[in-house]
């Protein structure tokens, strides 16, 4: 049993690890295919990479749609959230079926319902355009993570904090959002990443400065080139050290 | 009265988000429902509401068959990552010991942090032609020729998989890990094998985690182009991929448009079986 | 500094139920009151239209004589001890405590120096810089009643404040109180379900029941002379006895008995265990068999079934002196004076 448990964990971690070892290790090849036999190792696709004005902007813009959509997305989301749990609405229950909705529709069907709507208003498409595609579909998220996280823990000590004489804004800055800080951060992070990854609405809603999943999507075309091992892995350590940088930060916080 | 003004405060924190999710969610995709409705004569819209789209649809065997192939595929996607999914979750909450436990979650989803597009990609480098699977397997002399792997729905499956084993990995464990550990142990008490532990009192109490990930792995396959685009080939088309084809090749936003509903038609039918499905297990 | 607190005609709804029937109560300046009753009888509810988080269908609430029945709670002069503390577990325990002088725009050197006098006051002096995760239920308990009392309140609103804590703690907890409510002078209104907390605390108890008050009065007197068969039955163990008005004072399955009683075809006679005895007093129960009978340490507690009634069945508290033996034959008398009488409900 034992020896069956560990027998499926190193089949299972080498099938996950497969086709990432793969990416890595071409990124290195000094021939032009990133496929056997592996010629040497060489960074000539790395300085070529970050020779390519083109994809180093699509990272620059990829970076600020994701600050941008991942700021709003949390700020609205947590407006939202604080609305309604804290306030007794009448339609309450249809407000957040609506505010939700968005998170059980596929990317695609996002993308395309903005984009019809963008070309019959006569709205050019630009890194704005992707930016609320992306603000729609992260703020669901938002909205879920911090409206969960506000639990009767919360209220208590927003209560204490009136009782003690502060005023509403007193008591979300100082109370509320400290309180809720951690999944504020973790919704923040998530919208980030989420933005900073997509490909299909940033496709259907750009059209001259491009996000970087776009910008590899064209060069994908021109088939497999060791140049895309070093972008895939370039993005990967990023997103790695974006995680780790979390869970120190969130750990931190903990203690 | 306070309560008029304290609603009207609610109202005001609520608004923003409101308005944004009307605007560019619920009017896009009404007016996405009305397009569907309109038809394309040569390259001018035509506002005449009519059900032609939806006929076309079921009367072109390209049409039809992409629906198919969708459903095949993400339901085999969805079986399949569960199956492996389980087993993983299992031996990482239950047999590595506590201290290492998160950091062994950590590694079986690292992957999951690579570029999208680029996830897709590397699995070429495993699987096409030159790829590292065929030279693995003519080096060891088991076959002459390379097999075809990349550009199938093999391809396109093992795709899925990768990515679906690792966010129902996270899913599964979390549900695990929230069980009182007393579950285990009073079934072990009472005489339970593990396989039996496992089959009348953990599998039971997960269900709702795992219906609930599954039900993720299945909306968020069956929407996906970019897999079966680079995976899949040309041999077989899947919704999201012929929705593409009509946009890009024709501009034909009224088919495209009847596409998607169909799409979300069948994602609503599957949250009405896995809600019933949710539902029976609670009583 | 303290002040008194006067409820005037409270009634309040939560959609058609109705949680507070005609509430009136006069609070002195000064006095520890505690608010005692089951789960749902609405003593909560009264306490948090005191600290003004519930604004009540009908009625006012006076505190100092001034009408506060519709100024928030961060404009009236009362603090409240959350149940579960509601320490803001961001902030330090002085922060935490020096919260309300910090609204209340007081500078940082005052604010600091006031909140590690609350801080010694409650026995945690130099743990300012420590975080609420980092104690214990009881310290957590005293932080929080700490910051309450740092604004210098007039009416301090205390809710459940000791339900968390184990009996022992619980125990301790109390006395402190009283002995800090003592020290300041505040007013303290203390909701509890526990009626030995009630009574090891309380000037006065309130007994409240399904939304009303059943009776209000010093501990001794809610005890010995309850005002009402649910205030009777709350407050501990009771004997209830059947009785009805007869021609020689009232009539019970023991004898008659010369006591004032209300208008009303049946009656229950109320006795205490320990107002039971085996030395002779005005009321003749007469010969009774010990079913059982344990030692408790103050006393010991048996179960009688008298002659006259074989299948009625009375508990008594003896002296602690000797266990009786089952079956053996005692004869029971009780002082009327210990004795009250209510109308039978239905």
């Amino acid at each position: 049993m034992r020896s069956l448990s560990w027998a499926y964990l190193v089949a299972a971690f080498g099938f996950i690890y497969l086709p990432v070892a793969a990416l890595v290790l071409f990124s290195f090849q000094s021939g032009g295919l990133p496929v056997p036999p592996f010629e040497g190792p060489s960074l000539r696709w790395y300085a070529d990479v970050i020779g390519d004005s083109d994809l180093m902007g699509a990272l620059l813009n990829s970076l600020v749609v994701a600050l941008f959509s991942g700021a709003v997305s949390v700020a609205l989301g947590f407006c939202a959230a604080y609305g309604l749990a804290r306030h007794h609405l009448p339609g309450s229950t249809l407000m957040r079926a609506v505010l939700i909705a968005p998170m059980t529709v596929s990317y695609l069907i996002v993308g395309l319902g903005l984009l019809i709507v963008l070309q019959r208003a006569g709205a050019g498409l630009s890194l704005w355009t992707v930016g609320i595609g992306h603000v729609v579909i992260n703020l669901p998220l938002c909205f879920a993570i911090i409206y969960a996280t506000m639990g009767a823990q919360q209220q208590n000590a927003e209560r204490a904090a009136r009782d003690l004489g502060a005023n509403e804004a007193q008591v979300v800055l100082l109370v509320t959002v400290p309180m809720l800080a951690p999944a504020i951060l973790a919704a923040f992070f998530l919208s980030v990443t989420f933005s900073w990854d997509e490909f299909i609405i940033a496709f259907l809603l750009s059209r001259f400065d491009v996000t970087l999943p776009v910008e590899i999507w064209s060069l994908l075309r021109s088939g497999l080139s060791p140049k895309l091992n070093a972008i895939g892995s370039l993005v990967f350590l990023i997103s790695v050290a974006g995680v780790v940088a979390l869970e120190l930060l969130v750990f931190r916080k903990r203690q | 009265m306070n309560l008029t003004r304290e609603q009207v405060r609610g109202w005001g924190f609520v608004a923003p988000a409101l308005v944004w999710t009307l605007a560019f969610f619920v009017v896009p995709f009404v007016v996405m429902g009305a397009m569907s409705l309109a038809s394309l004569d040569g390259r001018t819209l035509v506002w005449t509401p009519s059900f032609a789209n939806y006929i076309e649809l079921s009367e072109k065997a390209y049409l039809v068959r992409s629906i198919f192939v969708s459903l095949e595929i993400t339901l085999t996607v969805t079986i399949v990552s569960v199956l492996l999914a389980y087993p993983l979750a299992w031996i990482i909450a239950f047999r590595i010991p506590p201290k290492w436990q998160r950091l062994a979650l950590l590694l079986a989803v690292l992957p999951f942090w690579t570029s999208y597009v680029v996830r897709s990609y590397s699995w070429l480098l495993v699987l096409s032609r030159e790829g590292i699977v065929n030279d693995v397997l003519m080096g060891l002399g088991l076959t002459g020729e390379p097999v075809t792997l990349a550009s199938t729905r093999f391809a396109t499956v093992t795709g899925f998989v990768h990515f679906f084993v690792m966010l129902l990995t996270l899913t599964i464990y979390a549900n695990l890990v929230q069980l009182s550990p007393n579950y285990r142990r009073a079934a072990m008490d009472l005489g339970a094998s593990t396989f039996q532990t496992f089959w009348h009192v953990i599998l039971p109490l997960t269900l709702p985690g795992i219906m609930t990930g599954a039900f993720l792995t299945f909306v968020l396959c069956i929407g996906d182009y970019m897999t079966p685009h680079i995976l899949g080939g040309n041999n077989e088309l899947t919704v999201p991929q012929v929705i593409m084809l009509q946009l890009g090749r024709r501009a034909d936003f009224p088919l495209a448009s009847a596409l998607a509903i169909i799409l979300m038609g069948i994602v609503t039918l599957a949250y009405l079986g896995f809600a019933r499905w949710l539902k029976l297990d609670r009583i | 500094m303290t002040a008194p607190v006067q409820l005037r005609g409270l009634n309040h709804f939560f959609g058609n139920f109705q949680a507070l029937k005609d509430i009136n109560l006069e609070i002195a300046a000064g006095e520890y009151i505690t608010l005692l009753g089951p789960s749902g009888c609405g003593k909560t509810t009264l306490l948090s239209i005191m600290g003004g988080f519930i604004e009540p269908s009908e009625g006012a609430v006076l505190i100092g004589g001034k009408d506060t029945t519709r100024v928030p709670p961060a404009r009236r002069p009362t603090t409240t001890v959350f149940q579960d503390y509601a320490l803001f577990p961001h902030m330090t325990l002085r922060d935490n405590v020096a919260f309300g002088l910090r609204m209340a725009g007081a500078n940082r050197r005052d604010r600091h120096r006031r909140a590690d006098e609350m801080l010694a006051l409650v026995g945690l002096e130099g743990g300012g810089a420590k975080r609420p995760h980092e104690l214990s239920g009881g310290q957590r308990q005293r932080v929080a009643l700490a910051r309450a009392l740092a604004v210098d309140p007039d009416v301090l609103l205390l809710d459940e404040p000791l339900g968390a804590l184990d009996l022992k703690l619980r125990r301790a907890m109390q006395d402190e109180l009283k002995s800090i409510q003592r020290r300041i002078g505040t007013t303290f209104v203390h909701v509890t379900h526990d009626q030995e907390e009630a009574m090891a605390i309380a000037d006065r108890i309130v007994v409240m029941n399904a939304g009303r008050i059943e009776d209000a009065g010093p501990p001794a007197r809610i005890y010995q002379k309850p005002a009402s068969l649910f205030t009777a039955g709350f407050m501990g163990e009771m004997n209830r006895i059947p009785a009805r008005r007869g021609d020689s004072g009232l009539e019970t399955p023991f004898g008659s008995v010369n006591l004032a009683s209300p208008e009303a075809s049946s009656l229950i006679l109320c006795l205490r265990p320990e107002a039971i005895r085996t030395t002779q007093a005005g009321f003749s129960i007469g010969p009774a068999r010990v079913r059982d009978a344990a030692f408790f340490g103050t006393h010991v507690r048996a179960h009688f079934s008298p002659d006259a009634e074989p299948d009625f069945v009375l508990v008594a508290h003896l002296p602690p002196g000797r266990v009786p033996d089952q079956g053996e034959v005692m004869t029971l008398w009780a002082d009327p004076d210990s004795i009250s009488v209510f109308p039978q409900e239905n």
